[in-house]
């Protein structure tokens, strides 16, 4: 689904993504993991060409993607994403956050997107908030209406940054419960958290990154309980 | 006081014609402003080097030089590459003017909005053109309510400066005035209540769509 391959990317003299090969395919659950500042938001956002990449190549669905000769929008729409500070559009309500890409990007029919937002509102249990401005959810709750927003994009892949992390501990349950219904219903998805149960519990693969590289893949199972980097075991004893 | 108040009742055919010429060049050389100000600000934060110089160059003359040099410059220079009215010569060159401040306005509060907010709408598949008009200015638009409004005051007042090309504005007006009846004091004190009354009209619309937005600012984060 998703081939990178020695992916390097810095930020003036800083090399933040030292040669990334990662392969992610169809309907797997990848949670990436590692410290901060090792470079796991600067790789999701390379897979969304929101950052604009020194080296390498990413290939979508076989096709390789040359940022220049590619249309990107084309690419982000089937890339969805879901970020830390939820991003919602404050000045639309939650209806019209849902409908906004659809409608202008797709040129679907606004009724017909409307009938399909409350379907995904339905799904992530906000149904009754379609017409609630952003200001007035709680943290949990924007963050399923930008899971839903994203959806509605009917993305073949979704892109998580730290989705929980802003929330308050009791809010983070119903999201995680969210991408754990996605996870189930098959979407391929790419995870970076700092919920390692949920890494146990839903990821086909860990893959800790560290200094801009992967330093240890494999499935949770082997990862959690013998993991073989020096540096893993120093996170998980930190984390765990 | 009783040589104002007849001032006043004598003029009466002369100064609101002259206050109404005044509102009309104002509001004329702000809606361009405006137009101009966005196209300089979206110049401004390009990544286009040649945009950007421009819009550096633009502003800076205007911030580095007085107004009334600008106004005798555009307005004679105007006039010798092609003949407009009076009118619409003397309102370019203030909405030249104007444009330059209103650009930083505008940049200031298009560079307020969350960047997170660009990004979201990218990551949605939107271009840069749709995800700034439908994302970004809206909320932009809000920020640059208050700044704006008070850019609108000043270049109300300044438009009194066109009277030295020729035109009989209010302060034209004033000045000619002045010159026949020979009150130079008690005329200039009765154009003062004009202006005083026309910056207070503008200040009410002014709250009032403060009001109303900030009803809808309340809905953001
Ligand atoms: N736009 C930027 N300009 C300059 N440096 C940046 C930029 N974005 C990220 N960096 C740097 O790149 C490094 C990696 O950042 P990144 O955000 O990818 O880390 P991360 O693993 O996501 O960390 P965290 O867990 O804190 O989110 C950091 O040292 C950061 O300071
Ligand atoms: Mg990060």
């Amino acid at each position: 689904m998703i081939t990178i391959s020695n992916l390097v990317k810095s930020f003036g003299p800083q090399t933040v993504l030292q040669g990334i090969d990662l392969t992610v395919t169809e309907k797997e659950v990848v949670v990436i993991i590692g410290a901060s500042g090792s470079g796991k938001s600067t790789l999701l956002r390379c897979i969304n060409f929101l950052e604009v990449f020194d080296k390498g190549e990413i290939s979508i669905q076989n096709k390789k993607i040359v940022p220049e000769e590619t249309n990107l929008n084309k690419v982000r729409e089937e890339v969805g994403m879901v970020f830390q500070h939820f991003n919602l559009f404050p000045h639309k309500n939650v209806l019209e956050n849902i409908i906004e890409a659809p409608v202008h990007v797709k040129k679907m029919d606004k009724a017909m997107a409307a009938e399909k937002a409350l379907q995904l509102l339905e799904k992530v249990g906000l149904r009754d908030k379609a017409y609630a401005y952003p200001s007035n959810l709680s943290g949990g709750q924007k963050q399923r209406v930008a899971i839903a927003r994203a959806l509605a994009m009917e993305p073949r892949i979704m892109l998580f940054d730290e989705p929980t992390s802003a929330l308050d501990p009791e809010l983070v349950g119903e999201v995680l419960q969210v991408m754990k219904q996605l996870a189930k219903e098959g979407m391929t998805m790419v995870v970076v958290t700092h919920e390692m149960g949920f890494a146990r519990e839903v990821a086909d693969r860990i893959v800790f990154m560290g200094d801009g590289k992967i330093l240890e893949e494999g499935p949770p199972e082997q990862f959690f309980t013998n993991p073989q980097h020096a540096k893993a075991r120093q996170f998980l004893n930190r984390v765990l | 006081m009783i040589i104002i108040l007849d001032i006043f009742l004598n003029t009466l055919d002369v100064f609101p014609r002259a206050a109404l010429l005044t509102l009309r060049l104002t509001v004329t050389s702000l809606l361009l402003g405006c137009f101009i100000g966005l196209i300089i600000a979206f110049f401004r934060i390009s990544s286009n080097k040649l945009l950007n110089y421009v819009a550096t160059v633009y502003i800076g003359l205007i911030r580095g030089t007085p107004l009334i040099v600008q106004i005798a410059i555009l307005y004679f220079g105007i006039a010798s590459i092609v003949t407009f009215s009076q009118f619409w010569a003397g309102a370019l060159a203030l909405a030249i003017h104007n444009g330059a401040y209103i650009a930083e306005i505008f940049r200031g509060a298009i560079q307020a909005v969350d960047r997170g907010q660009m990004e979201a709408a990218r990551s949605l598949g939107m271009s840069y053109p749709l995800a700034m008009r439908r994302i970004v200015l809206p909320q932009a638009f809000k920020f640059s309510i208050p700044p704006l409004g008070n850019q609108f005051i000043i270049g109300l007042k300044d438009s009194s400066l066109v009277a030295y090309v020729g035109m009989a504005e209010l302060w034209g007006s004033g000045l000619s005035e002045a010159a026949s009846n020979y009150r130079q004091l008690e005329s200039y004190i009765v154009v003062g209540f004009y202006y005083l009354a026309l910056v207070m009209l503008f200040s009410f619309l002014l709250k009032k769509l403060e009001k109303r937005m900030s009803l809808d600012t309340k809905l953001l984060d």
